[in-house]
């Protein structure tokens, strides 16, 4: 099985998210952005092992040069970093442009009084997502890693508080589990990540990118339980100022089997990934094996 | 009790997929979780909570509870005969 070893949390200290957030609430992020593809990156690709791991991924699944996969490995960098100030920069309460393609389907499910999924992936920056994608009347429970830096929690609790979003942490007691279905059952909206394997080992194997990868069953799992409706939500970075943020039905038959269902609901959200990662594939964030190469 | 035993493992077998595994095998004192028991895990507890809501009317809202109910298929007997609705 591939390593999927992640922190699960913002890189960084307390101290320095704190300056961060003071500095963007002055300076343009412009300035940042250069600073951090000029300074920061450079470092980074040197000490850390993500510049290999992108690497491979433009070299064997996106299929590009050396040269290319060197240049898109830097650029999948300075990309991130960027869409890390960004973040610390909507808490400075700095604005971005954000276009939505497809939200009448958001709309749609909205209206409904059944609960519904949004399944997004760690690509682009889906944190956009929860400050522009709000519903009057349905919460939306976000469900985030219980590790998250005192820093960002704090902030994102205070974005938060005049909207009906909150946070469910995937906690190791096994509490968030009860957290999502209760919300589901009262109606209410359950975001989560469904391209990281996290808590249960329990995977679905799909084609992805010319390759097998390994998916979460959880998330597949928790949407059919309930024979629930589920969207795709992928954010997009456009331009430096701008984002897209792609909401996609995620259909399956919900007459057939519970296996059929996580199958075609995993395997709808895969297909929706593909075209999101090949139309934008230095916004592909996932910085361990994704692929077992071994297989 | 023994009935509903024997229901609660038929209906978690089911529920899981768990074809390897024959009802007479199905120790219902064997933890359910670890690799010491039957090897579920939180995925899986979300099967049980939801099977538990359809068959039985039982809501299990408090994550507290969760840990001493689901230890074993005797404990959740236990259980959902001092709680169920139907």
């Amino acid at each position: 099985m591939a390593e999927q070893n992640w922190a699960g949390t913002t890189y960084g200290n307390n101290w320095m998210h704190k300056w961060l957030i003071r500095l963007l609430r002055f300076i343009d992020t412009r300035i940042l952005y250069l600073f951090v593809a000029i300074f920061i990156i450079p470092v980074c690709l040197i000490l850390n092992p993500s510049r290999g791991i992108a690497y491979r991924f433009f070299r064997k699944r996106m299929g590009y040069g050396r040269l290319k996969s060197a240049w898109k490995t830097y650029v999948n960098h300075c990309l991130f970093g960027q869409v890390v100030v960004d973040k610390f920069a909507m808490y400075a309460g700095k604005k971005f442009k954000v276009e939505i393609e497809g939200y009448e389907n958001f709309a749609r499910l909205a209206a409904k009084k059944e609960g519904f999924v949004q399944l997004s992936a760690h690509i682009g920056n889906y944190e956009i997502a929860g400050y522009t994608l709000v519903c009057e009347n349905k919460r939306i429970n976000a469900l985030v890693y219980a590790g998250e830096k005192e820093s960002v929690m704090r902030n994102r609790d205070k974005m938060f508080a005049d909207t009906n979003i909150s946070m469910i942490a995937i906690n190791p007691d096994m509490s968030h589990l009860f957290e999502i279905d209760k919300a589901l059952e009262e109606g209410e909206i359950v975001s989560m990540p469904a391209d990281r394997i996290s808590g249960s080992p329990k995977f679905i194997e799909h084609d992805f990118l010319g390759a097998k990868a390994r998916f979460p069953l959880g998330p597949f799992s928790v949407a059919t339980i309930r024979s629930l409706d589920a969207l795709a939500i992928n954010v997009m970075k456009t331009s430096l100022t701008s984002y897209k943020i792609y909401v996609t039905p995620l259909p399956y038959d919900k007459t057939t089997s519970r296996q059929e269902q996580i199958k075609q609901l995993s395997g709808a959200y895969v297909a929706e990934l593909e075209k999101r990662v090949r139309q934008y594939p230095t916004q592909w964030y996932n910085y361990f094996e994704f692929w077992n190469e071994n297989d | 009790m023994e009935q509903l035993i024997n229901d609660l493992k038929l209906q978690i077998k089911e529920a899981l997929n768990l074809e390897e595994l024959s009802l007479e095998d199905f120790d219902e004192n064997a933890p359910l979780f670890g690799e010491e028991g039957i090897g579920l895990d939180s995925i899986d507890i979300l099967e049980i909570i939801v099977l538990l809501e359809k068959n039985y009317g039982i809501r299990l809202a408090n994550p507290k509870e969760g840990k001493a109910i689901f230890q074993s298929v005797k404990t959740i007997a236990e259980y959902v005969q001092a709680n169920r609705k139907k």
